[in-house]
């Protein structure tokens, strides 16, 4: 099912949020802004947030709890070897190799949840409503609202805060 | 007074959007350039060669080098050691200038990741093949086995190793690999070729910048950042610890640790250099790549190179005040004035003295200067392990049974090999992939290292 967006081309990042402050003013429901870089102010404005960082914290505490539950059960109780009779519990020895694995840990479970929650993945199917976001403008999309004179409003807002193009696009929604 | 122009802009040439993005992926549309082929050419020939001597080493066995009971740690090991020092600066650099927040990083991290992936895969081939029976490598996975299960001694810095290099080569090759993205992306969109088209739209994973993508792609770089800097430090110290916890004179002593992390990431900081010279000269990226980027890698490697100065004084100053005769002899009679003085001497001069010729403005300004520079401080790298590794082992405890060693054909084909394998990644890279970060340049392409704070709209760090 297409839908009806209003595309606003802008060729800085300034008349950018100068617009997206505007069209919030102005009760404009923003869909997405795509950028060639990230534009933390537009971040912000859109209301995005993300838990990534405690997600890593939980990754990064199960897999240290698992490597030396791991370690202890190989060295201990599997099959304890006595190397000069010291004890097979070696825990400060153990700890190399947790720091080093946790690690890995983090970074495998932290590319796994951006690729979940980011959605990045091989074989995507993508939608980019203007091809130029990914080298040199920044890219707002609206829902085309219904009402024809809201349309020529909202248009008027992103040309007066120096939006180089406004066009009208179908778009196929990603989900 | 706090305005003072530190490093000063960070992209020359009044460049904008569109023009960094052409910039940065014209290597990739063009056809490549003459000097391309021929170091593409004499990198796979090394490569070749050793090709077969790796064949030889699998073929007949360890036998072919020139290792024997006394030093049977040799060339393989001062050269998987070099490797990984060179294959520690690319993360490190990465990392550690993202966590101080320096924006120079951004023209320089690309090529100092690729670096790292390439030096590391060269690192690994040493120890693998040193086991002796790489068809059995695989035993050194803890994984649940017909032997008993008989499991690793996770108490043994040998398996600290291997651990920690597989980890590091996973992650940074995916910090890298992550970081390419949306370039990969801008690829996708730029070009008219079909085939280019379906190769890096495919690589892009469907990048399309939205503020949900770039959100957590931040997020994951500072998560990855933050805890693989973390990684930098304990590699390189887990190295150390392979020989730290041995005692033999010369290897057991507690600054090891520290000692092998900074001359990593001194080597890998002046491969950073030489490549980078390279391809600034090579590639006419003078806008990107500018004085200023040169400088401070420059001034960080007078940094470094004043910690090494240290490290070796400290060394020699410890063993005389030990009283230690065995560690007085390793110091004094073989290393500094013994059989292995010019070795000892090649080391000093070019690790601690050479790259202090960096304090003169004209020497940093000077690319030529810099790159001799960056190749000597390699080249005094490789004599620092082989300092520790071959004197130590060559002259030990017992005068019966010291012993002479020199590398066998294979030895240096090996050497050679991956010396090879790492031009060919290298020139690879140059080609196909975008050899700085396109989205990173365009974040700091209005902002300079001073100016941060007086701007309005604070863009990429």
């Amino acid at each position: 099912m297409n839908k009806h967006f209003v595309v606003g081309v802008f060729d800085e990042e300034a008349q950018l949020m100068a617009a997206v402050n505007e069209t919030q003013k102005k009760g404009f429901q923003i869909q997405e802004i795509y950028s060639p870089y990230p534009v933390y102010e537009a971040i912000e404005a859109m209301g995005r947030k993300t838990r990534f960082t405690t997600a890593a914290f939980l990754y990064g505490l199960f897999g240290a709890l698992g490597v030396l539950a791991f370690m202890y059960y190989t060295a201990v109780i599997d099959w304890p070897i006595n190397y000069g009779g010291k004890p097979t519990n070696a825990f400060p020895s153990f700890l190399v190799v947790t720091i080093v694995i946790t690690i890995l840990v983090v970074t495998l479970a932290s590319l796994f949840t951006f690729s979940v929650r980011a959605k990045i993945f091989p074989g995507k199917s993508f939608v980019l409503p203007d091809v130029r976001s990914t080298d040199d403008k920044f890219v707002m999309v609206f829902n085309n609202p219904d009402n024809k004179n809201d349309f020529e409003a909202l248009a008027r807002i992103l040309k007066d805060e120096g939006a180089v193009e406004v066009y009208e696009k179908n778009i196929e929604p990603e989900n | 007074m706090y305005k003072t122009e530190v490093r000063g802009p960070l992209i020359l040439g009044d460049k904008n959007y569109h023009q960094i993005s052409s910039d940065i992926i014209a290597p990739i549309n063009k056809p490549v350039p003459l000097w391309w082929k021929v170091a593409f050419g004499i990198s796979n020939l090394a490569l070749l060669f050793g090709v077969i001597a790796i064949y030889q080493t699998v073929a007949v066995g360890i036998g072919t080098w020139g290792v024997n009971n006394s030093v049977s740690w040799a060339w393989e090991i001062i050269n998987f050691v070099w490797w990984i020092g060179i294959g520690h600066a690319g993360t490190a650099f990465s990392i550690f200038l993202l966590v101080l927040r320096q924006k120079w990083r951004t023209s320089i991290n690309r090529a100092a990741e690729a670096m790292t992936v390439v030096a590391v895969l060269c690192a690994a081939i040493f120890p693998a093949l040193h086991m002796g029976r790489v068809w059995l490598a695989f035993y050194i996975f803890p994984y649940p086995n017909t032997r008993g299960p008989l499991w690793v001694n996770f108490n043994s810095p040998l398996i600290w190793d291997f651990i920690a290099i597989s980890a590091y080569l996973l992650i940074s090759a995916s910090f890298w690999y992550f970081g390419m993205v949306p370039d990969f992306a801008t690829i996708r969109d730029r070009t008219t070729s079909k085939i280019k088209k379906a190769v890096y739209g495919f690589f892009a994973f469907g990048w399309v910048g939205t503020t949900r993508e770039w959100l957590r792609f931040e997020a994951l770089a500072y998560v990855l950042g933050g805890i693989a800097a973390v990684l930098v430090v304990s590699v390189h110290s887990i190295v150390a610890t392979d020989f730290a916890v041995s005692v033999i004179p010369g290897w057991h002593t507690t600054v090891f640790p520290p000692y092998f992390v900074v001359g990593a990431i001194f080597s890998g900081f002046a491969m950073v250099m030489t490549l980078m010279i390279i391809i600034r000269k090579m590639y006419k990226f003078q806008d990107y790549v500018t004085d200023n980027h040169l400088n401070a890698i420059a001034k960080i490697l007078i940094f470094i190179s004043l910690i090494m100065g240290t490290a070796y004084a400290t060394e020699a100053f410890i063993a005389w005040y030990s009283g230690n005769p065995y560690e007085i002899f390793t110091f004094f009679r073989n290393r500094a004035t013994g059989d292995y003085a010019p070795e000892y001497w090649i080391m000093i001069v070019c690790n601690a003295l050479v790259p202090q010729l960096f304090w003169f403005k004209k020497v940093r300004r000077n690319l030529t200067a810099a790159f001799i520079i960056s190749i000597i401080i390699n080249i005094g790298m490789w004599f620092e392990r082989y300092n520790i590794i071959i004197t130590s082992l060559a002259k030990d405890f017992l005068p019966s049974s010291w012993v002479t060693y020199s590398p066998t054909w294979v030895e240096v084909g090996v050497f050679a090999g991956t010396l090879g394998l790492f031009g060919t990644g290298v020139l690879l890279f140059f080609k196909f992939i975008p050899m700085m970060a396109i989205s990173e340049l365009k974040g700091v392409l209005k902002v300079t290292s001073y100016n941060t704070h007086d701007k309005k709209h604070i863009s990429h760090e």
